[in-house]
């Protein structure tokens, strides 16, 4: 049932799961299995962090995502706040002055945490969530929660707060139907009404002039403006109106109330502009723009944005009004006249609802104009930063400095999701890159050789040329190393005089240079919104960043090292190919990962859509790796595809053909991921040593496919998990298995001869891991070359699973230059930590009785629950948020694995799996050996005199 | 008769998984009705309770703290009084956690039947139905601070003087530099038969003997003149030492 293709030599799978009704004599056997292994743990195999080390070779980075909301906190004078709320669902607030965190909190993912109005009001954050279904308040100088309330369901509208006698006590939320007013204080509902002939009438805006009265506006298009007037003290309709408008379409996008409670509208269509006293007109006043001296931009929807500074307060008379896009005015409306104060012709951008009006220019990208109104003061200043990217949002807070001028701090946020924080004379204080926060995929890309480096490497590689010139060439690189040591040392003594606070270590790309062991490398990020940054893996400093403008949307990345450092003089290149998931179409951007640059070599133009991409091994007379991508037509369009690689496939037209084919019926069950092993991963040792001294041979497939798939039933007593381990050869299944009563989502690791994989059992309600490993037996088949297609035998499968006491975000397997280190799974917790699980504890071969020979081969008893804990945090207090990924690279030293988390957060360290055994700690105690040498030393000169001076006395006698 | 009493044992532990599931009948149903249905359809309840850390105020902490349901299936934050509620939660069973960068808190599983009746117990992963009772509204209190960091191994005089491999240089030595005090050297029936074992040990006349050379080094200068002089008229056959 499950594939089409039968294997006859399935093995008898070792599985082992405490079910039900073995749990007494489990839970019993387990206790004592649990002290032998707390000693066991707690004695030698703890691998911790010390607390010295705190900092010394990890960072971290914490974003929030693309802004949705932000407002500044004006309630107390000296505040250093700016509160946002993004589209990640994630409510922080930042320090104005170093754009730091001061605290965050991030919801759940997806719509039921998405964060539709946010409203501030003094100490009080309010956030509407989950479409209308949460209304919560923050203290925002604590970071803690008030109060949340549960509204009733219902698609949300709107929110406003609502003052009455200059104070602000509650907050109206408007749904389809209803309308609910809450306490400030308590969150407790104070009324809630169900809006009039709400099935007809699209209740879109509320209003609320600070006198006690609650306006709903609502809209049949094309028809009439409903406006309801509720009471704030018990929701009584106080009024009920209808005006005609049969122009109107949307309130939200054509309407603003300005003034004393003037609903003034603009249609592009009869070219006017309407306004209405909601108060006592019952029919809209049509002021052409004709009369004004105005038109619109054809094609382009006028937009009308309006300010009320206070909720307790009208708002302010002016507003603007946007009749093109590099066409503002500032309109005043009084008494019924409209008066256009000010035309701001080349100006473009605008945002809506602000503490201020601003308008940004866009025409020279470089420059940015500034208008503030405030009141009746309005000032206008022209700002000179350098913005690299459009400018998509702006958020102003203007406010008065002692001496009564304005002044402004302005947020600005680009198309590329950077942050900068403006002051007033055009000082960018700091600038967040917030598109870090949905990092797709990364690679880490070892950094280049300096002059002098290149130059003893190249002493290696090149052809001997007589005795007298190797030993001259020797001397003189030796040389060039004195000189360089020597300089260091000027430079150390040097920094060493200067105070602490102004020393620092720049770097830039100019000095970028590998050290000694590799360990610092070029972290190339690939995030969602189509930027790319090459960020210092020692420092975490961006280096360079670069905007890809075309990328659509819905974009899926992936991307390859196609050239290394290794091959100097041709330059580093990295191919990122990029594909639209609707339309199947794909790019390719081509670059250097170390400057970030373009490269000058075309990509081939790619017309059909893409199913499938690949690296090769191969290289081209360049050094550049294959990538070949198979199109919709099944045909093969290789990259770079000189004549050199052509020959190298041995074909001219490249095309497909099918070999081989597993059928996974789709109505029973779906592939969720399918697994090879990392092309870059080593495996030192061929086999385990038994307690007998015999060997068991690792079953290393390096062709081997784990594919995971999932039952499309989703009732938790018929879902499965099944798991097939594929030769990508032959096609020959080496091993099936079947979870019952278990669903995903599945996280698997496959390496050398083993897979783990993590789901949930829906019958005991808990995470379960599952490990398989392959082994060939005792003699090993054909022990220089693997190949698919002459393996007679079928491994030997062993499998085991343990209970898991979390649930698990992401997992990645360590990875060392030789293998040779033992290997640790690091997991991402939703706790925020990562832990770095010995892969010891993984083992199908734990036995569940402890004989002479499992002690001998050093096999932990088999216990039914994996521990936590915190000493195998990898990243000890610094939680990340919502680990979406976590990338391993190999470093120069075979004990160091560099390990860098991304998610919301991004968090970069190194592992040593098997301690560092081949370098001395960073606590080495040179001290104590020094002085430990020199007593030693000394004693034995003192010792020397005085056996000297006792055989003179003696002679003399 | 082993074999017995494990069956009873199981047989009684049958009867009071049986007993357990009676009680909560619709524990187990539940969650699937509730889970597959709609968001907006099935009754939504409501998970609350307190966490404490003891003797610190609750500004300190609150704001880095945040209430797990089942991995992050729901999530829920902490007031300023460190009070929590996790709306909207289907019925079902849960393990509710709180989890800190800083402090430790237990998890507690938390069922909710589909009428809305909630009870609390210990988590336990390995016997799943196995009921000890917590008190509800949830009672969390912290146990303690994480402990992320390993103690480094630091150098004390204690730990050099206590290992091994340095007792065994120290002891010989005391027992050289002391037993020459305690036994008379000065009589010669006794020093007779002391070099005469020491022939035996060192069957090697031309290897210079340390232990000897250190005895008298350390004993001879506090040693009478006589002893000396008689010890170095009885180094006649040890030439190698009187070459030094």
């Amino acid at each position: 049932m499950l594939t089409t293709i039968t294997n006859p030599q399935r093995r008898r799978i070792n599985f082992r799961l405490p079910l039900c009704a073995e749990e007494v004599k489990v839970s019993a056997m387990a206790k004592l299995i649990f002290l032998w292994l707390k000693c066991l743990v707690s004695c030698c195999i703890v691998e911790a962090v010390f607390e010295d080390q705190v900092g010394k070779f990890d960072w971290r980075q914490q974003y929030v995502g693309k802004i949705r909301f932000s407002h500044f906190d004006s309630h107390v004078q000296s505040s250093k706040k700016v509160l946002m709320a993004t589209e990640k669902n994630v409510f922080a607030a930042l320090n104005t002055r170093t754009g730091e965190l001061f605290w965050r909190h991030v919801d759940k993912t997806g719509p039921e945490g998405n964060i539709d109005a946010f409203l501030l009001h003094g100490q009080d954050a309010l956030l509407v969530v989950g479409n209308g279904r949460l209304l919560r308040s923050w203290d925002i100088s604590v970071g803690g929660l008030n109060w949340e309330v549960v509204l009733d369901s219902g698609s949300f509208q709107s929110a406003c707060l609502i003052g009455q006698q200059d104070t602000v006590k509650h907050v109206a939320v408007l749904k389809k139907t209803v309308i609910s007013v809450h306490y400030l204080s308590n969150g407790h509902q104070k009324w809630i009404e169900n809006l009039p002939e709400s099935e007809n009438i699209d209740y879109q805006a509320l209003y609320s002039g600070g006198n006690g009265e609650v306006y709903v506006l609502g809209i049949v298009p094309h028809s009439h403006i409903a406006i309801v007037v509720y009471s704030m003290e018990d929701g009584e309709i106080i009024k009920q109106t209808s005006v005609e408008a049969p122009w109107l379409s949307n309130i939200q996008t054509s309407c603003a109330v300005v003034g004393q409670g003037m609903i003034t509208c603009v249609d592009s269509l009869t070219m006017s502009l309407y306004t209405l006293d909601m108060h006592t007109q019952s029919k809209m006043t049509q002021i052409p723009l004709q009369s004004l001296g105005l038109e619109v931009t054809p094609h382009f929807h006028p937009v009308l944005v309006s300010h009320q500074p206070n909720a307790a307060h009208q708002p302010l008379s002016e507003f603007l009004l946007q009749l093109g896009p590099e066409h503002h005015l500032l309109l005043q409306l009084n008494s019924g006249q409209m008066v256009v104060l000010r035309d701001f012709k080349p100006v473009r951008h605008m945002t809506p609802v602000l503490t201020s009006c601003v308008f940004v220019s866009e025409s020279e990208k470089r420059k940015c104009v500034l208008f503030l109104l405030q009141g009746w003061i309005m000032a206008s200043y022209i700002i000179k930063v350098p913005l690299l990217n459009p400018v998509f949002q702006i958020y102003v807070q203007a406010f008065l400095k002692k001496d009564d001028s304005v002044s402004y701090r302005v947020l600005v946020q680009t198309e590329d999701h950077t942050l900068t924080f403006i002051h007033l004379p055009g000082r960018v204080m700091w600038t967040r890159e917030e598109a870090l926060s949905e990092v797709v995929t990364m690679e880490m890309v070892e950094l280049p050789l300096t002059g002098t480096q290149a130059e003893l490497e190249g002493e290696f590689g090149k052809k001997a040329d007589g005795l007298l010139s190797m030993v001259l060439k020797r001397l003189s690189s030796q040389l060039i190393l004195l000189q360089a040591w020597v300089s260091h040392l000027w430079k150390l003594f040097y920094d060493a005089r200067k105070p602490r606070s102004q020393v620092k270590n720049e770097i830039s790309i100019e000095n970028l240079s590998r050290d000694e062991f590799n360990l610092q490398k070029m972290m190339v990020m690939v995030t969602a919104s189509g930027k790319l940054f090459g960020i210092d893996s020692k420092t975490g400093s961006i280096l360079w960043k670069q905007y890809l403008n075309n990328v659509p949307s819905n974009a899926a990345f992936k991307l390859m090292v196609q050239r290394t450092t290794a091959h100097f003089p041709h330059p580093p290149q990295c191919t990122l190919l990029i594909k639209d998931k609707d339309t199947g179409l794909a790019t390719l951007h081509v670059f250097n990962p170390i400057f970030g640059k373009k490269s000058h070599i075309t990509p081939p133009a790619l017309t059909q859509p893409i199913l499938q991409s690949l690296m090769l091994p191969l290289m081209d007379q360049d050094y550049a790796k294959v990538l070949l991508l198979i199109d919709d037509q099944y045909k093969v369009t290789a990259f770079p595809s000189s004549k050199n690689v052509l020959q190298q496939l041995q074909e001219t037209d490249l095309t497909t053909t099918q070999i081989w084919e597993v059928i996974i019926p789709t109505e029973i069950q779906k592939v969720v991921t399918v697994k090879g092993k990392r092309s870059n991963e080593h495996v030192h040792s061929q086999g385990r040593v038994m307690g007998d001294r015999s060997v068991l041979y690792k079953y290393l497939n390096p062709n081997l496919l784990a594919v995971v798939t999932e039952s499309t039933d989703v009732h938790q007593e018929r879902s499965f998990i099944g798991i097939l381990l594929i030769d990508g050869v032959t096609g020959r299944i080496i091993h099936e298995a079947v979870q019952r009563k278990a669903k995903g989502p599945v996280h698997v690791v496959h390496s050398e001869n083993w897979v783990v994989y993590e789901y949930w059992s829906t019958k005991s309600r808990r995470n379960e891991f599952s490990v398989i490993e392959l082994y060939e037996g005792m003699e090993l088949y054909n022990s220089t070359v693997f190949s698919s297609l002459d393996r007679p035998h079928a491994p030997h499968v062993l499998q085991q699973s343990y209970i898991f006491p979390s649930a698990i975000s992401a997992m990645e397997a360590t990875l060392t230059e030789k293998g040779i280190t033992s290997r640790h799974l690091l997991i991402g917790l939703p706790s925020g930590g990562i832990l770095s699980l010995p892969k010891m504890f993984l083992d199908p071969r734990r036995p569940e009785i402890v004989s002479e020979q499992s002690r001998e081969e050093n096999l932990i008893p088999y216990a039914p629950e994996l521990l936590i804990r915190t000493e195998w945090f990898i990243n000890y207090n610094q939680s990340v948020s919502r680990v979406r990924g976590i990338h391993t690279a190999p470093s120069g030293l075979e004990s160091t694995c560099l390990v860098v988390a991304y998610g919301l957060d991004i968090y970069q360290t190194r592992v040593y799996p098997s301690k560092q055994f081949d370098v001395l700690k960073d606590d080495y105690d040179y001290m104590l050996i020094s002085s430990v040498l020199f007593a030693l030393f000394f004693a034995t000169m003192i010792s020397k005199r005085l056996a000297e001076v006792k055989l003179l006395n003696r002679a003399w006698r | 008769m082993m074999h017995i009493s494990s069956i009873l044992l199981f047989i009684m532990y049958f009867a009071a998984l049986v007993a357990v599931s009676w009680c909560f009948t619709d524990m187990e149903t539940g969650p699937g009705a509730a889970l597959f249905s709609p968001p907006n359809g099935g009754d939504r309840f409501k998970i609350e309770g307190r966490a404490i850390v003891p003797g610190l105020k609750t500004q300190d902490w609150v704001s880095s703290a945040r209430v797990l349901v089942e991995g992050e299936e729901y999530v829920g934050f902490l007031r300023t009084d460190g009070s929590f509620t996790v709306n909207d939660v289907p019925s079902g069973s849960y393990v509710v956690e709180i989890v800190s960068p800083t402090f430790r808190f237990e998890p507690v599983r938390v069922d909710i039947t589909s009428k809305g009746k909630m009870r609390a117990r210990l988590v336990n992963y390995i016997k799943t139905s196995e009921v000890i009772r917590q008190p509800y509204p949830l009672q969390i209190r912290a146990s303690g601070p994480h402990s992320y960091f390993m103690k480094r191994e630091t150098w004390g005089w204690t730990d050099f003087l206590m290992n091994p491999m340095v007792m065994m240089m120290v002891l010989p030595l005391l027992i050289i530099v002391l037993l020459p005090k305690v036994v008379n050297t000065n009589d010669p029936e006794m020093r007779k038969e002391m070099e005469q074992s020491m022939n035996m040990l060192s069957p090697n006349p031309e290897l210079p003997d340390v232990s000897e050379l250190m005895t008298k080094l350390f004993s001879g200068s506090k040693g009478s003149s006589k002893t000396s002089s008689s010890s170095s008229s009885s180094k006649g056959p040890r030439p190698a030492v009187k070459r030094r």
